[in-house]
Formats: C-alpha cells, structure tokens, sequence
C-alpha cells in the first residue's frame, strides 16, 4: 500500500482543522476502510472526521491540490465497494454530521446533514405522523448521504419508488471545495437540466453530498403483513399477477427461497410460520381499501390453488416477526457463509421468461451449488447468493463466480435488464457495466467525471476508470 | 375435553409506551394492542390438548368491545368459540378473577388456562385467586423440559400431561430453585410460563374461518359479579432512565470500577 499523503497536505490538514478531525489509528483505518463486503482488503491512509461543510470544502480544496484521492463513506452498509478504500485513500466519514433540522410542516420536508441516520430520520419525522419513505434491513446504520449516493431502493419502492423520488434539495461539496446549492426545497423548478439528479446515485465519484432537503410523505395507514408459502418461483410470479389486481393497495412484495429461510433459521434462530416446509415464500404488506373484498380474494387464491399456505400477522409484534425473516436474509447469509452477490433487475414483465431461464445458467454454471435467492421480486428485482461451497477456498470460489458471471449478465441483458439494481457498481461491479450501459453512454460518463473531477480525486476506479 | 383459556388485551410491547404527564394512566393514542403472550401460549397448549384428547377450547376475555380482536385471534388459531365479558372501566385482579369464576362455573370447563401474569400490569395474581375462589387445584407457572427445538414441540406435542383416565393433569412448573412437578385433579387452573410452548401463527383459512365463529357475550350484571375496584392506582411514573454506557480503557480500570464502584467483586 502506497502512502499517499503528501507531507504538506498533513501540515496544512494539522494547522487548519481541529485535533480530532483525522485518525490514523490502525484499528479505525480497517473500520472505515471497507463497507459490508468483504472482498478487498482495506488500506486507507487516513479517516477524515468533519463536522461542517466548510470544513468539507476546505478539505477538498486541499486534496484537489495535493492530489489526495478521497472515498466518500456514509454508514458503510454498501454492498458493492462503493465505500471501500484498498488503495490509501483518504475517507471522509460523514459520521459527526448528522444533524437535523425541525421538520417543515407545511411543504412536508426535513433538512438533514448528510451523516444522518436513515432510521434516525424515520423517528424524527414519525412525530409529525410523516416519514422519509426510504427503508430497508440496514437503515439502523445507512447515512441519508449513502442512501442518495446510491440511489437506494428498499423494501417500499413498489409504493414509493426509489431515494431519489425523496429528495427536493442537495448541497454538494465538489471536487474543486465548492458548494453547490441544488434545488433547495423547490418541488417545480425548471430551469434548464436538473444538477441535483446527476449527483444522486453517482457512489460518491463526482461530489460529497453534505446536506439534503428530504420530501416527507404521511405515514402510511394500517398495513396487513401476510406471509405465503408457494412452491416455487413461478407461482411467486403467478401470485404477483393476481396481487396486482388486487383490492389492495401494496407496499411489498418480497420473496425468498427455502433456502435463505433456512440460513435465516440458523443464524437468527427465527421458525417458520409453516408446519410444512416450501419451495418459496411472499412476504406482501398492503393496505386493504374494503375488508370484504380483500377477504374474497384471499379466500381465492387457496380456491385456485395459488398459494399452500397462507398468514396474516394479528399483532404488530407479528408483524415485525414476519419482516424479520425477508429482513435477516443478507445477514444470516453473510454470517453463515460467503455469498457472492447479484442484484440484477428486470422489466417486471420479463421477469418470468428470464427466471425460466435462469436456472440453466444456474445448472451449467454452478452445478450442485446452494443459491440463496430473494428479493424484491414486485419491482424486477432478484437478489441472487451463490453460496461458497464448504472447503472450497475464497480465491477459487472468487475465481469461479468472476468466470460465471457473465453468462448470467448476459442472460440479464437479453431480458432489457441492469446488473445492478440498487446495490450500485462500486469496485464490485466495474468489470461489467458494459452489460447495462452502451459504449456511447459510458463514453458520456466518463466525460462528465472528466469535468466535474479534472484531478480524479473522488472515489477513483469506483463504477468506471476515466 | 373442555379447556377455557383466558385472552387478555394488552399493549403491543412495540408500540411506545408513555406515561401521562399527570402520572394518572399511559397515553392512549397511537397504542397498538395484542393478546396477552403468555395467554397465547395457553392458547397453543389448550389446542394440543384437545388435538390429543378430543374436545375444545373456549375462548375468555373481558373489556370493551375491542377485546373481541384478541378473541378472533385466539379463534383464528383454533379455538372452537369465545365468550366476551362486556366491561368498560376500571377492573381489580379480584373482578377479573370473580368474573373468570362464574364463567368458569358455567362453562365447567375439565381445565382453565391463564397466563402466569399479563404483561401490562405484571400482576401474576388472576389464576391464584380464580383457584381459590372455584376451590380448585392450581399450578403455576407451567413450563417444560425439553428445549423448544425438540421433536416434541415440532410435532406440537401438549407438554401438559393428561392422567391415564383424564382425571388429573401432571404439570411441570418453573421455580426459583428449578422445575418442579405437581399432579392436580381436574378440574383445575393452571397458569402458563413463557418456556411452556411456542404459539402457532394463526393460518389464513383459520383467520377467514374465526370470523363465523360465535361469540357469546355477557356482563358482570349478568353474572352477578360486582366488579367495583378494591385496589386503585393512585399513580404511574417511568422508571429513571438508564445512565449511558462508559468505555474504559483497560481491564485494570475495568476491575477497578467493578470493586470499588459498582462493587460486585
Ligand atoms: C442488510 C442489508 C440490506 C440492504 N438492503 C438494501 C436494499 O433493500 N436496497 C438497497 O438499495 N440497498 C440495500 N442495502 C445496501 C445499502 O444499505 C444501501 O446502499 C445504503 O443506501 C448505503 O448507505 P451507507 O450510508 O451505508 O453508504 P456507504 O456504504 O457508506 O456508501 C455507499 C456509496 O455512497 C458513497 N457515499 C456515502 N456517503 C456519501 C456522501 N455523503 N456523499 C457522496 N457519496 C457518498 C460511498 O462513497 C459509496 O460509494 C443493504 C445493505 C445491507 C447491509
């Protein structure tokens, strides 16, 4: 690892900043030095700690000139190695600035420091019967910050669409230590191209989101969170058919196989609602617009043999027991295993010719392998787990996975879909882009990142080299 | 077989639970509620009984019309019908337990199951007095040995045990030195321990299934029980809350503190 902290830029960091504002510290290096995967090995020079946008700026401006390049880091629940630093990077943890402003009542919006805590911002706005509706398993760590920088989806996306639908206004520190006012709190504004989209879901590459102006939406009414047993992915697509023309208004539609149940079963010793045991389950959260009516299409769908077995949670606490088992998924796996993660997207109305096909890939690729699918299926979306076969090594299992890509990207491309639904590119899923963007759109990024970041200083080598 | 289980409604342990600034009771708004967990567990044994012996459960709860949620519930999960004790208004361990009486002398139930206490109040007195006032054998605290991963409690085995001829029930009770094992004659009330079983989720047909089934309902005038409170709160505070968590730097400072200031060692 090549220190690249110049002499210099340490003096004017040490003569400009306060003491506590960067660490070395071998433990805190590793810590921040990588999000949730664990591929790469981290290695930053140091860890920035600010508290300000200035200090944000200053800092910038610093790195511009001495050529330090910077990884942007939120809550480190990245699953892509967006927030990786393997390189001696500097990271700028955004972790002291979490501050937030009253809520505004009257436009519905909150202004948060980048730092925020997701699930902070949640129980921040819920006093005033509003939420930020971006929600997922991590969102007790996830940074508002990361969340934009990813563009994040979530358990909730079927009913409110992704991050970036939420956000009104950004502040955005750039890669020269300017600050960019984007949008403030305008819910119409047009006057030319939106800057602010550029930002969101750029994994930190192009500018440091330090604030954000966040559109709240009201807490939703009285969800049912159902549970189904179907026996495989076919009937999870057949039942989405049929609860899309429910009497329903859905909020999740989400499934996982026996075989994340069963890792979920190990790890976090949570039981299964079911006597029996069954290929696949649904999770559906809905709000029920008439009782009657929801009662006759439930009792149908046993009727039609469209699902085997079926249960409503009776209390909220069953509720959250139930959530518990699609939201310890990504936990359970990683405890008990290693998974190598895809999560590919497909137009909703691809998805079962590119399920019927995949497991052929699966057959010639990973023959035998345990694949631990879930996912938020009622947006296209897979999450596909190719466990580390016991006694296999980490490198020959990397090794594999790496050559068995692009057959399944290939697949995904065939169907209209992205390699990459919501997790980002990160170090991750560099190699593959082409799968997702055409030449000329690449060319186009790599413009853009060329003019907003001459020096190439923002999270180099994360989704693309210029 | 007839078993009569109790099925209390109580604050949903996720809802946030405030007490009023004048200390005269909780906040009510925004409170989800949920049937007692200790009463759902009675309600899981009373159905592996009767799965094994034949009969049925009867389902009991008093309160105000809301109550009849947590007894769908517990007919969603199998109970064959319920019985509502209509009451709004402030209620004593003794009413309830005077009013489970004449529901109990009416029904004559083989078996009455409780929850060893209800988690709002955590009185852990209504199965004593109930006991008492029928002049009934009793067993408290009902739990099991077997750990809950066992074949047994897969195959939902009751961990209650019935006497040869269904006259007595062999019962393993949680006590502070251990277990300890009670025979009774029935009828009797037992009161169920958090480890005796783990309740079923209610099935979809079971929840559509339950809306049909009866509901008795009745009063405390039509049981003859005077329900007037001989026990009042006179207020309610939050506990203090907890002081944050410390670092400390080393083992030796650990000790430290651990001797000379919280000294435990
Ligand atoms: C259990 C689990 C479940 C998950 N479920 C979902 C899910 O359902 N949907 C989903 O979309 N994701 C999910 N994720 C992924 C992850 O939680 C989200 O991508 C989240 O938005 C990342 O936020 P973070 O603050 O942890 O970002 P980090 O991991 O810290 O960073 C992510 C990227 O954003 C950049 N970044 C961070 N902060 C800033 C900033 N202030 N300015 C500029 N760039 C910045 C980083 O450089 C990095 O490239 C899950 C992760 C876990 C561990």
């Amino acid at each position: 690892m090549a220190d690249v902290l110049p002499e210099a830029f340490l003096r004017a960091v040490a003569d400009g900043f306060p003491a506590d504002f960067l660490t070395r510290e071998p433990g805190e290096l590793q810590e921040y030095g990588r999000d949730w995967t664990r591929v790469h090995s981290p290695a930053p020079s140091a860890v920035a700690f600010p508290r300000t946008t200035d200090e944000v700026a200053r800092l910038l401006a610093l790195c511009n000139q001495y050529r330090v390049p910077v990884v942007p880091s939120g809550g480190r629940t990245g699953l892509a190695a967006g927030a990786v630093a393997a390189r001696g990077e500097l990271v700028l943890s955004l972790q002291r600035m979490n501050r937030m402003e009253p809520v505004e009542l009257l436009g519905n919006t909150v202004r948060v420091q980048a730092g925020a805590v997701t699930e902070a911002v949640h129980h921040h706005c819920a006093e005033h019967g509003l939420t930020w509706p971006v929600d997922f398993a991590s969102k007790g760590s996830s940074q508002v910050g990361g969340n934009i920088a990813t563009n994040a989806g979530g358990v909730k996306v079927i009913r409110y669409g992704l991050t970036r639908q939420w956000v009104l206004g950004l502040q955005v520190v750039t890669a020269q230590g300017q600050v960019l006012e984007l949008n403030g709190a305008l819910e119409k504004n047009n006057t030319g191209a939106d800057l602010r989209q550029l930002f969101i879901g750029s994994e930190g590459t192009l500018g440091i989101i330090t604030e954000a102006t966040l559109k709240l939406t009201p807490l939703p009414g009285k969800q049912d969170v159902f549970l189904f047993a179907v026996p495989d992915v076919a009937a999870v697509l057949r039942l989405f058919r049929e609860a899309r023309r429910a009497p329903l208004l859905l909020s999740a539609y989400e499934f996982f196989t026996d075989k994340c149940l069963a890792r979920v079963q190990r790890h976090r010793k949570l039981r299964s609602p079911f006597e029996a045991p069954s290929g696949c389950y649904v999770l559906m959260e809905a709000e029920g617009k008439d009782a009657a009516e929801v009662e006759g299409w439930l009792g149908s769908l046993f009727e039609r043999g469209l699902v085997t077995d079926g249960t409503m949670a009776q209390s909220p606490s069953q509720a959250i027991e139930l959530w518990a088992l699609r939201e310890s998924i990504s936990e359970s796996l990683s405890a008990t295993g290693l998974p190598h993660k895809n999560d590919v997207s497909l137009p909703v109305a691809n998805l079962e010719a590119f399920c019927s096909e995949m497991d052929a890939v699966f057959g010639e690729r990973y023959p035998g392998w345990e694949i631990a699918l879930f996912g938020h299926i009622g947006d296209g979306n897979l999450h596909i787990n190719i466990m580390k076969p016991e006694g296999m090594e980490k490198a020959e299992f990397l090794a594999h996975t790496k050559k068995a890509d692009p057959t399944m990207f290939e697949l995904v491309r065939k169907h209209g879909g992205s390699i990459s639904a919501e997790h980002g590119i990160g170090l991750l899923k560099k190699d593959y882009l082409a799968f997702s963007r055409s030449p000329a759109e690449l060319e186009m990024l790599r413009t853009l990142k060329r003019a907003l970041d001459p020096n190439n200083i923002l999270n180099p080598g994360k989704i693309l080299d210029v | 077989m007839k078993i009569l289980v109790t099925a209390k409604r109580v604050e949903d342990p996720e809802s946030k639970i405030k007490v009023k600034p004048d200390g005269s009771g909780i906040v009510q708004e925004g409170l989800k509620y949920k049937i007692n967990p200790f009463d759902e567990i009675g309600v899981e044994e009373g159905l592996r009984l009767v799965a094994k012996h034949g009969g049925e459960v009867v389902v009991v709860s008093i309160g105000g019309k809301e109550v009849q949620e947590q007894l769908r519930h517990a007919l969603a999960m199998g109970a064959t019908r319920a019985v509502w004790v209509n009451h709004t208004g402030p209620l004593d361990q003794m009413g309830v337990a005077g009013l489970l009486q004449k529901v109990a002398e009416k029904e004559k139930p083989d078996l009455v199951i409780l929850g060893k206490q209800a988690i709002d109040d955590d009185q852990n007195q209504v199965g004593q007095y109930l006991a008492e006032f029928l002049g009934w054998g009793q067993a408290t605290f009902a739990s099991k040995v077997e750990s809950l991963e066992s074949e047994q409690e897969k195959n939902k085995v009751p961990a209650l045990q019935m006497g040869a001829d269904n006259k007595s029930v062999r019962v393993v009770r949680e006590v502070d030195n251990g277990l300890a094992t009670l025979e009774c004659a029935l009828p009797a009330v037992v009161t169920t321990d958090l480890r005796l079983n783990l309740p079923r989720y209610a099935s979809l047909p079971g929840i559509m299934k339950a809306k049909s089934k009866p509901i008795e309902e009745l009063t405390p005038a039509k049981l003859s029980v005077d329900v007037t409170p001989k026990v009042q709160v006179l207020k309610m505070a939050s506990p203090p809350p907890r002081k944050a968590g410390i670092k400390v730097p080393d083992v030796a400072t650990l000790v430290d503190k651990l001797r000379n200031e919280a000294k435990v060692v």
